[in-house]
């Protein structure tokens, strides 16, 4: 080759890291912190955890939850609210689609589906708040939150949704780096082989 | 023209979401923290925009139509 011209060496191939990928999803930005990209980790957690968390405080920490909705056919009626006949859970899901997205924040979201499966939770008694947390509400609760709070509760469901969905990019990000990695710095790119040979000797 | 206090504080989330979503959605896309900043500068700028010209749009059709 003596054209002269400075070709650009080929892009290094992506190294994917699923651990950082899985650490990423059960609490956000928990992968970039075990990468080594510390402020980016810090940025994911607060921002993520900041929208959930304060989501779930303006919901009355019930906005999280998968709804007990729909029968299969053998229960009675049969297929209630389940006109697909698909598996319970996944016609529960499909009846309140709201938890397919606050799933992704990780963690913070699996005491719903521990509720979800009536797994032993503390009393009402003994404390209301954990007995309650990420638990479906009845329709008697939910009215009594719509009443007191307005439409705080419909931008508060949103804040979580947000919160979860964002979170697939971050995971995305620990798993194989930004979408868009920064240009090779061009005076730390090696002189290319091209242009060795057109330099006059 | 009724426009409650409490119907006005919920357009107060408005800016809260955009300013995460921006920079949150940003920091996936690259590392250094100018080109960040710069990316999410310019999709809070984009998504503002699309917001205040459905909001017009709206306006228009329930004022005039």
């Amino acid at each position: 080759m003596t054209s002269g011209t400075v070709t650009n060496p080929p892009p290094e191939p992506r190294l994917y890291s699923p651990l950082a990928a899985f650490l990423s999803y059960l609490v956000p930005g928990l992968g970039q912190i075990s990468q080594g990209r510390i402020g980016k980790g810090v940025l994911f957690i607060v921002c993520l955890y900041g929208l959930f968390f304060c989501g779930m405080a303006m919901g009355g920490w019930q906005n999280v939850y998968i709804a007990q909705t729909a029968k299969d056919g053998t229960e009675e009626p049969a297929w209630e609210n389940n006109s697909l006949h698909l598996p319970k859970p996944v016609a529960n899901l499909w009846n309140r689609l709201h938890f397919v997205g606050q799933f992704w924040i990780g963690a913070a979201a699996w005491p719903a589906i521990w509720q979800y499966n009536d797994l032993p939770v503390p009393s009402e008694q003994t404390s209301p708040f954990l007995h309650k947390f990420q638990r479906a509400p009845t329709p008697k609760e939910e009215n009594e939150i719509n009443e007191a709070y307005g439409k705080v509760p419909d931008i508060a469901w949103v804040y979580t949704v947000i919160a979860g969905v964002l979170n697939i990019l971050v995971i995305y990000d620990a798993l194989a780096g930004p979408a868009l990695a920064a240009a090779p710095d061009p005076a730390k790119r090696p002189a290319a082989p091209a242009a060795q040979e057109a330099a006059p000797v | 023209m009724h426009f409650p206090l409490a119907a006005a504080a919920l357009y107060l989330h408005l800016p809260i979401l955009i300013v995460i979503v921006s920079v949150v959605y940003s920091a996936t896309r690259y590392e250094d923290w100018p080109a960040i900043l710069r990316e999410a500068f310019r999709w809070g700028l984009r998504m503002s925009i699309f917001l205040v010209v459905i909001a017009v749009l709206l306006f228009v059709l329930a004022k005039f139509i």
